[in-house]
């Protein structure tokens, strides 16, 4: 049965290999291919295929920009070509497809993916004993602590993104309160994400900004009743609240119940981390007034420089706004465009080899840093973003250099 | 030498698909060739426990996970080798099950189940909140084999395969031993099980510490082999699901069922993922569904099983001749005389039952009732219904517990103790209601009950075709029970009750369902094991037949006795009219 299934794939692989040829000897370009194939391994099915959806429409329209604009120069103008994979919504799923986009899709010559870092993990186990480079969104700190060649991250990891964005949101309090907080709340679930953001804080970062913590809850999604979690916030006034949810449901209950003890609006000012809160599918349970002044920090934004990019993304796939998904996908297709340019070949242990040495300058699609990376593959100088629900879109207002708004904070 | 020849299917099966493994070169078929036997496995685990002994768990991911984690943990905080951590892994893994079973044990049926789905849930949210949510195996790129990191993919699968083979290997030996035997008449009837002398709770616990051991070590194995582990990777929901789906796609119950599922499922899981999926993305989950729904639908009890019907059913039509032999099967039990058993009651005391009453709430089901059975008597139990005659019994066996009195079994008090003590104790039983393994032949049926008595498989075998030919189906012990009359399946029933050499047997309505002259035919086996030694309490509706079988009776009403003694007197006592038939009657036969 399998045996069967291996001489049909194969039979299209070849076929396709042909045509592929046929192309490129018509193309009349002699050894330099026409087609430069791209991998995106990304969740399309499943439990997370609206994120993965998003990162998709990302790269086609970087793909679509890339090749607009003359293709590969150094490879005679060859165009790009996206190759989307579903990672699906297991860890088992993931791995599987990066096995078959490592055997089955010979010609990659690098990679995007693929959502949770769970699946990055597992997938870069896969990409990286064939050599093949992965440029990822993910920001857990073990997927760069494994001594990895072929892994490039460009967002800045979880911890570090901590340590960036509470001395801004103390600035940000200061000068727009007049005051600087002093106490703080940490409402968490035990997701991964959460865990971990959360930890860094309790772990040192609180104290180094002279926060101090006065009530730390932790819950399991999805929550049955916020009352409880609410009441402990209202008596305790914290001048901070961290709110860490993963499922939408939950941020609509607590949100909604806060706004019924009468804190919602921003009267104690609530910030979250990662894209949960401001994901478009927020707006269809949770209405904009209660969501208005929310803060998120993510690792990435539509920011100032990509007003004509949000404008395509929402005519051209109807999104409401330019999530982290989108632009660091956009991004990561002109980061392997520029390594294939420098490498000078398509070839996958060539372009890893330009990305490791690669110094592109101040980076224009993801915030703050160079596009250049660090012996991990960390990406050099990675800053972070933080956006606000103002009137029904989250918009980002930091950092001031990229803010699409200025951030407003309640004065009560 | 028999037993040699049924591990060669199994031996062929691994060396075709190492072959077939070895002739392929891409590495993403070889990881699904590695995934085949890893989910077999795992269902060959599952099916170990609630494939033999009907009780479903949701929730072996449990122990999956454990010997996931066990086997990644020890290499990244104790840097141990996982060829000693998978093995580490299983000790945990049948740790976990003792510790999982003794409690859950307690309840049946659905209960069981949706108490087995908390585990693995629970202890996911162990896991998260231990800070687990991401674990990867470090590379060892200095001793790669040492810590079963391969640059060959082949390796996997081969390794795999050996760990498939010897779970089917050790499935087909539990299959055929007491061990299997005992799990599978606790999957037909519990109740049946313990008063057969099994000690249900024991054998189960020791199936649940096997299956979680196999799961566990397979969970270590998966770990190696996808180098990440999560909980939900591990012990969430759809891996659970899994070891169900391709046990029950395949057949549950035998050994070839899950390795089937897991042979058709998994490539087509992922062939469907890399096909359908890429046109249109989350389709290949409704086709898959949809083809488990339609096996499931056409073959509720697995392909497997399907198949060998189909099978069974082309050699039947062929052999349909040799059905003559049959009627011919009870034939050389010749009836006895009533008048020959008079005064067989006047020997040594067996059973002596004291005051023994039992209420339910407010309904006194059985009070202060007390009756002596001697050596070789025939006890016939009668009363109206709701007597209370069952209930004696299930006292007398140990089903109930005794509100008060004494059961003395020999002069021994025996009363409170568990059904299989009891039934060690020289007292066996059958039950108004037949619980046949319809897909187990005959002889295989009647091996349930002498394994009290038995101390290996070979002597059991020999006593249950001593059993079999006690009652007179010695011709048919080959057939299917599935295939039998319902006198054949009484009989069958009367065999597994004595195939453990029993001194004392509690018979309940063995002649019900039976027409009169089938009635005779078990009347004079009965008859013809009394006159062996054997001492006999029966209950039964059939006056007629029950006047010429027993010694004496025992009437019931209520529960209490009403009046006990010689049949010709019993019957023409007017109470016990009276009870049968209600008061107007009684001055009618005093006529």
């Amino acid at each position: 049965m399998t045996a069967k299934g291996k001489t049909g794939i194969s039979r299209r692989a070849l076929l396709a290999g042909a045509s592929g040829t046929l192309i490129a000897s018509r193309a009349g370009l002699g050894q330099q291919p026409a087609e430069v194939k791209v991998g995106l391994l990304v969740p399309i099915s499943g439990l997370y295929a609206r994120p993965g959806t998003v990162m998709r429409e990302g790269a086609e329209m970087a793909v679509d920009h890339i090749n607009a604009q003359g293709g590969i120069k150094a490879l005679g103008g060859a165009k790009l070509k996206l190759v989307v994979l579903d990672s699906g919504d297991t860890t088992e799923k993931a791995k599987n497809a990066a096995q078959r986009m490592v055997a089955q899709e010979t010609d990659l010559v690098a990679a995007s993916g693929a959502y949770l870092s769970s699946f990055t993990l597992a997938v870069t186990e896969v990409t990286e004993r064939a050599n093949l480079p992965m440029l990822t969104l993910s920001y857990s700190d073990l997927i760069t602590e494994r001594g990895f060649k072929y892994v490039f991250q460009t967002a800045a990891t979880a911890g570090s993104q901590a340590r960036q964005a509470l001395p801004q949101l103390i600035k940000l309090a200061e000068t727009a309160s007049g005051k600087r907080p002093k106490t703080v709340a940490i409402l968490t679930d035990n997701t991964g994400a959460s865990i971990a953001s959360a930890k860094a804080m309790r772990e040192g970062l609180l104290a180094e900004n002279q926060l101090q913590l006065i009530v730390d809850e932790t819950f399991t999604p999805p929550l049955a009743d916020a009352t409880s979690l609410v009441q402990k916030i209202r008596s305790a006034k914290p001048d901070l609240l961290f709110f860490l949810p993963t499922v939408i449901s939950d941020a609509k209950l607590l949100l909604e119940k806060m706004n019924e003890f009468g804190l919602g609006q921003g009267k104690v000012p609530t910030i979250s981390f990662g894209i949960a809160i401001a994901e478009p599918d927020m707006l269809q349970t949770v209405s904009p007034e209660l969501l208005q002044g929310v803060l998120t920090c993510v690792a990435s934004w539509g920011a100032k420089g990509h007003e004509t990019l949000i404008a395509e993304l929402k005519t051209r796939y109807k999104e409401p706004w330019m999530t982290q998904n989108a632009i660091s996908t956009y991004g990561d297709m002109w980061v392997i465009k520029d390594a294939l340019e420098k490498a000078g070949k398509a070839d996958r242990v060539a372009v890893g080899e330009a990305l490791r040495t690669m110094d592109g300058g101040p980076s224009k699609y993801y915030p703050l840093g160079e596009i250049k990376f660090d012996e991990k593959g960390r990406r050099v100088g990675a800053g972070m973003t933080i956006v606000q629900w103002q009137s029904g879109v989250p918009v980002t207002v930091f950092p001031p250099e990229l803010a699409l708004a200025k951030p407003f904070w309640p004065k009560s | 030498m028999l037993r040699m020849r049924s591990f060669l299917p199994p031996l062929l099966f691994t060396l075709a698909y190492a072959g077939v493994s070895l002739g392929v070169t891409n590495s993403y078929y070889q990881l699904i060739l590695t995934l085949v036997p890893v989910w077999a496995v795992f269902g060959l685990s599952w099916n170990l426990l609630s494939g033999y002994t009907g009780l479903i768990s949701f929730g072996h991911a449990a122990f999956f996970g454990i010997g996931a984690y066990a086997t990644a943990l020890g290499q990244i905080y104790f840097n141990i080798s996982p060829w000693l951590l998978i093995p580490i892994a299983a000790m945990l893994g049948g740790i976990a099950g003792l510790l999982i079973g003794f409690p859950t044990f307690r309840l049946q049926g659905h209960y069981f189940a949706l108490a087995m789905l908390a585990y693995p849930l629970a202890i996911l949210y162990v896991f998260e909140w231990l800070g687990f949510q991401e674990v990867t195996l470090p590379i060892k790129r200095d001793a790669p084999i040492a810590y079963m990191q391969f640059a060959d993919p082949h390796i996997y699968t081969l390794l795999g395969l050996a760990i498939m083979l010897a779970t089917i290997v050790l499935t087909q030996v539990i299959e055929r031993s007491r061990f299997g035997i005992a799990l599978l008449a606790i999957k037909q009837n519990e109740a049946a099980a313990e008063a057969a002398g099994i000690n249900t709770l024991a054998w189960k616990l020791r199936a649940i510490m096997l299956s979680g051991a196999i799961a566990a070590a397979i969970g270590g194995f998966y770990a190696q082999v996808l180098l990440v582990v999560t909980p939900q990777s591990v012990f969430g929901m759809l891996v659970s699901a899994q070891a169900l789906t391709v046990a029950m796609f395949g057949g549950v119950g035998t050994v070839w069922g899950p390795v089937i599922g897991s042979v058709i499922l998994i490539p087509l899981a992922e062939i469907l993922h890399a096909e359908a999926g890429a046109r249109i993305p989350g389709i290949q989950g409704v086709i898959f569904g949809l083809a488990i729904v339609c096996v499931i639908l056409l073959a509720p009890e697995g392909l497997f099983w399907k198949l060998r019907d189909l099978l069974r059913k082309r050699t039947a039509s062929k052999a349909t001749v040799s059905d003559a032999t049959e009627t011919a099967a009870a034939a050389n039990v010749t009836a006895l005389k009533p008048a020959a058993r008079q005064g067989a009651a006047t020997g040594q005391v067996v059973l002596e039952v004291r005051n023994l009453s039992r209420s339910f709430g407010g309904l006194k089901a059985v009070q202060d009732v007390s009756f002596r059975l001697h050596k070789n008597e025939i006890l016939g139990i009668i009363g109206p219904n709701g007597a209370g005659k069952t209930t004696l019994f299930n006292l007398l066996n140990g089903f109930l517990k005794p509100s008060q009195g004494e059961v003395l079994i020999d002069g021994r008090d025996m009363s409170g103790q568990r059904p299989h003590v009891i039934c060690e104790a020289g007292v066996g039983r059958t039950f108004q209601v037949m619980r046949p393994f319809l897909r187990m032949s005959i002889l295989d049926n009647v091996v349930v009950g002498a394994y009290v008595r038995a101390r290996s498989d070979e002597e059991a075998r020999k006593m249950a075709a001593d059993a079999v030919v006690r009652v007179g189906l010695s011709a048919v012990a080959d057939r299917i029970a599935g295939e039998l009359s319902t006198k054949e399946l009484r009989l069958m029933e009367l065999a597994r009750a004595i195939a453990g050499r029993p001194r004392i047997l509690l018979l309940d309505e063995t002649l019900a369902g039976l027409g009169h002259s089938e009635a005779d035919e078990v009347v004079a086996v009965i008859q013809q094991l009394a006159r062996d030694g054997m001492t006999i309490a029966i209950i039964e509706h059939t006056m007629q037949a029950m006047v010429r079988l027993v010694d004496s009776f025992l009437v019931l009403d209520h529960g209490a006795v009403i009046t006990e003694g010689l049949p010709e007197v019993v019957t023409r006592d007017s109470r016990v009219i009276e009870a049968y038939l209600g008061k107007k009657w009684v001055g009618h036969v005093a006529n």
